[in-house]
């Protein structure tokens, strides 16, 4: 049942745009994870991976089967695209029976009937897509994807639009479907999404892996970088220097008005800055974390 | 897997107003030749007139503009909107779906112009069998056509307004000043159909010879199918955020 995808100094570029840039890594069973900013390339990994794109250099694999111009592959892969478009004119079940027609299945309504149940989507599957939520749209893409039993799951953005009820039960579902020995593949921008599902986690900046591996370790590389906080209080300069008196700040600057503080333990400052504040005598406006964008995160990854 | 193939074709093209509106279009050509009539011309004015009205009208207008929506449409609409990834993303040889994607357009660009063709052409003059050449040689040009903007389609994502110009500036503008390129004209290539089987009613309606129009529809079809595979073997999705 186990797949792998296997990507070797795989390269993408549009024109002199670089999409992709040389990557190589294996994705076996289990979950794993492609985490990355928005414009990081990870829809070009995916699609690579998925067969819509032929690498501009390097190889990109499905069992020693380039995925480029295979489409006999898609017995074996299922992929969940991040574009929301669907045949809105169809219903959830005739969506579902249509892909499972498309597969050669003997027996294309059961299949459809039983994909549908995967991702709870009984009770409005006879009603047209075009009506559809988008947390709606998203699960009967998955349960497209999943109608012939792939061994390889591929999914973009999966989560997009879902409430927090159908992500928990899209996370039960994938889980379960790699704990029958699936290889799965999924991106997020949402550092919590991967930390919650994948075994194992590739991040991906400006179209290089950035880091690859176990999710704790990678959390930890993330959690230990210095953090930045901007504070707004009745008087900066008396709040800078008695935070500059405790040892989890490294720096304070104060410039053009704004207060800004670097610390490496981001749980003792935001404790702490209450009481330093009483003990300054300063009333203390707002607490914000300066540097907490994703991109910041994955910028310092990079830079390790 | 072809049925889900045809189904999902034709629901997306029929679900299309734009479509809809083209049948409109037949009823028009027919409401002209009605219109004509109330003049109550002579036998030998009705046949003159209805067939300026049939080759010029029906397969020089009607048909080219049906068809260039259609066929870009058959394709050309599902990548556009990136629905083309839910066909790509499943084991089916990429020269059914573009034999599928064709035929149902040749269909649907048939039932929207040939019956519409036929009916102009019986109420407007007296001999049926030039009625239905006319409405014959519409369903040749349909697919004539069908197989050029089906791969127009997957050349270029401006494949509607190319189409349209082809069809105003090579079938409506050239092939009328040049003898040379009608050859090439699938207007013309319809009208050695008519002037085939439409009898003497017919004669003199065409600048090509059958033979010579069969051989060119046949190429012309057959290049634009192939061409049509091969592109759509190749063809590459980015995804939005690529």
């Amino acid at each position: 049942m186990s797949s792998v995808l296997r990507l070797a100094a795989a390269s993408r570029w549009y024109g002199n745009v670089v999409a992709v840039n040389d990557v190589t890594f294996d994705v076996g069973a289990g979950i794993t994870g492609l985490l990355g900013p928005n414009g990081a390339g990870k829809t070009t990994l995916l699609h690579m991976m998925a067969g819509f794109l032929r690498p501009s250099a390097g190889t990109v694999q499905l069992d020693e089967t380039p995925t480029w111009r295979h489409p006999e592959l898609y017995r074996r892969v299922g992929f969940v695209p991040e574009r929301e478009a669907v045949y809105n004119f169809l219903t959830g079940t005739q969506f579902v029976t249509a892909a499972a027609r498309l597969q050669n299945l003997d027996d294309p309504a059961g299949a459809a009937d039983r994909a549908i149940g995967l991702v709870d989507l009984r009770d409005v599957a006879g009603r047209a897509v075009g009506g559809y939520s988008k947390g709606m749209r998203q699960r009967v893409k998955v349960a497209a994807a999943l109608v012939h039993d792939p061994s390889v799951l591929i999914l973009d953005e999966p989560f997009n639009g879902m409430d927090p009820r159908q992500r928990l039960h899209m996370m039960a579902l994938l889980r379960e479907m790699a704990g029958e020995g699936r290889t799965i593949l999924f991106s997020s921008h949402i550092l919590e999404e991967v930390e919650r599902l994948s075994d194992r986690v590739l991040v991906v900046v400006a179209g290089r892996l950035a880091a690859s591996g176990d999710f704790r370790r990678i959390r930890r590389l993330m959690t230990d970088r210095p953090h930045s906080f901007t504070l707004r209080s009745s008087d900066d300069r008396l709040l800078a220097r008695e935070l500059l008196a405790t040892h989890e700040v490294d720096a304070v600057d104060l410039h053009d008005g704004i207060l800004t503080v670097s610390t490496r333990d981001y749980g003792a400052l935001t404790r702490n800055v209450g009481p330093a504040a009483q003990r300054a005598g300063v009333s203390l406006l707002e607490l914000r974390p300066a540097d907490e964008s994703l991109e910041s995160v994955f910028s310092y990854l990079v830079r390790r | 897997m072809t049925a889900a193939l045809v189904s999902i074709t034709l629901r997306a093209l029929l679900n299309r107003r734009r479509t809809l509106l083209l049948a409109l279009l037949g009823v028009l050509v027919i409401g002209i030749v009605g219109l004509y009539l109330l003049s109550d011309p002579t036998p030998e004015q009705a046949l003159e007139v209805t067939r300026t009205l049939l080759s010029d009208l029906a397969l020089g207008v009607l048909l080219p503009l049906v068809a260039v929506i259609v066929g870009t449409a058959a394709i050309g609409s599902e990548l556009d909107d990136g629905t083309i990834v839910y066909l790509l993303a499943r084991p089916v040889p990429r020269w059914r779906i573009v034999i599928v994607k064709l035929l149902v357009a040749w269909v649907v660009v048939t039932i929207l112009v040939a019956p519409a063709t036929l009916v102009a052409g019986l109420i407007g003059q007296d001999d049926p069998a030039l009625a239905i050449a006319f409405a014959l040689s519409a369903v040749i040009g349909a697919l004539e056509y069908a197989a050029i903007f089906v791969a127009l389609s997957l050349i270029t994502s401006r494949a509607l307004i190319i189409g349209l110009a082809y069809v105003v500036v090579w079938e409506g503008v050239v092939a009328g000043l040049f003898a040379g390129t009608r050859v090439i004209s699938v207007r013309q290539h319809a009208l050695a159909v008519v002037e085939a089987i439409g009898g003497g009613d017919a004669a003199g309606i065409a600048e090509v010879a059958l033979e010579v129009a069969i051989a060119a529809v046949v190429i012309i079809t057959v290049g634009a199918t192939i061409l049509a595979v091969r592109r759509l073997e190749t063809v590459e999705l980015r995804g939005e955020t690529a």
